[in-house]
């Protein structure tokens, strides 16, 4: 199967590789996939005190939709507000990509990578405030 | 087709290879062509579907993922991507990790950390097995607690595509 030229583009030349310190309470982590199916992806965020996410990074294994998919979702949501960033539906991913029907859960594994770092950020925020207060 | 039943086996996860391969090798002889050269048209290919059957049974037993799926495929549950439960974080830090420790291992050609990671993966899958067989008894056809173990169903199928990998890793260098 062809992959796309921006796929190709992504998976050749990844942005925002790399790890953030998940120890970090303004770092969100976001771990999701298909181990029995090759895929695991890693999404983080690192979220200012503006709320607004200043640097993302993901390290993804898996196929070059799936690492394409998760490329391309870092350098949408840097600059972005959680919100706007939670927005995102993985068929602008599919858009973008020009995703075939087979690759398409690789976008949505990308969604669901963000939901879940953007998650793990307030699960993290509230815990911290629920310290302060006590 | 009923896999144990083609067999001769109750259903069931612990089965012996030794016992397996034994079937295997008896019912194939029964239904061996040669056995047939005297007989009707219609007997001979009565044999020969039942032989491929044989075969294709024992491939499904042989194989502690295909043999799982068997189990739940017979007790009406579906497998399948789509139809099992996500992974647990657990599991997939776990494979995040050794997906890592084994980028790393390939970076540097250090292929004394491929061949322990290998190892670590065949006691997994040693553990993962012994579970699923404990659980499939102790679950009794009841549907509930056999749909609990369809995530041991997927890590079987991870641990044995890591581990497919690390041999063909292996066999490069």
């Amino acid at each position: 199967m062809a992959y796309s030229e921006k796929v190709i583009e992504h998976a050749e030349n990844p942005r925002n590789v790399g790890t953030l310190d998940k120890n970090d309470p303004n770092v969100g982590t976001g771990l999701v996939g298909a181990p029995a199916c090759g895929d695991v992806m890693r999404l983080q965020i690192k979220v200012g005190d503006d709320g607004i996410i200043q640097d993302a990074r993901f390290k993804t294994f898996g196929c070059g939709s799936a690492i394409a998919s998760s490329s391309l979702a870092t350098e949408w949501i840097k600059g972005k507000t959680l919100d706007e960033a939670e927005a995102i539906k993985n068929d602008r991913i599919v858009e973008e990509l020009n995703l075939p029907p087979v690759k398409i859960h690789c976008s949505v594994l990308a969604e669901d990578a963000i939901k879940t770092a953007i998650a793990d950020y307030r699960s993290k925020q509230a815990a911290r405030k629920a310290a302060e207060t006590k | 087709m009923n896999p144990f039943e083609v067999l001769g086996f109750s259903p069931g996860y612990d089965i012996a290879a030794d016992q397996l391969a034994r079937r295997h090798r008896e019912l194939s002889k029964v239904l061996h062509p040669d056995k047939f050269t005297g007989s009707g048209g219609g007997e001979r290919r009565e044999a020969l579907s039942r032989a491929v059957e044989v075969n294709e049974a024992f491939r499904i037993l042989r194989d502690p993922v295909r043999r799982a799926e068997a189990i739940f495929s017979l007790s009406g549950i579906a497998v399948g991507e789509t139809n099992e439960p996500k992974a647990s974080p657990d599991f997939l830090m776990e494979a995040m990790e050794q997906r890592e420790a084994l980028e790393d291992a390939k970076a540097s050609g250090d292929t004394a950390a491929v061949r322990a990671l290998g190892d670590g993966i065949a006691a997994q899958t040693t553990r993962v097995v012994e579970e699923l067989g404990q659980g499939f008894a102790s679950a009794q056809g009841d549907a509930e607690k056999l749909r609990a173990l369809l995530p041991l169903l997927g890590k079987l199928r991870y641990a044995r595509r890591f581990q497919e990998e690390l041999e063909a890793l292996l066999e490069e260098s």
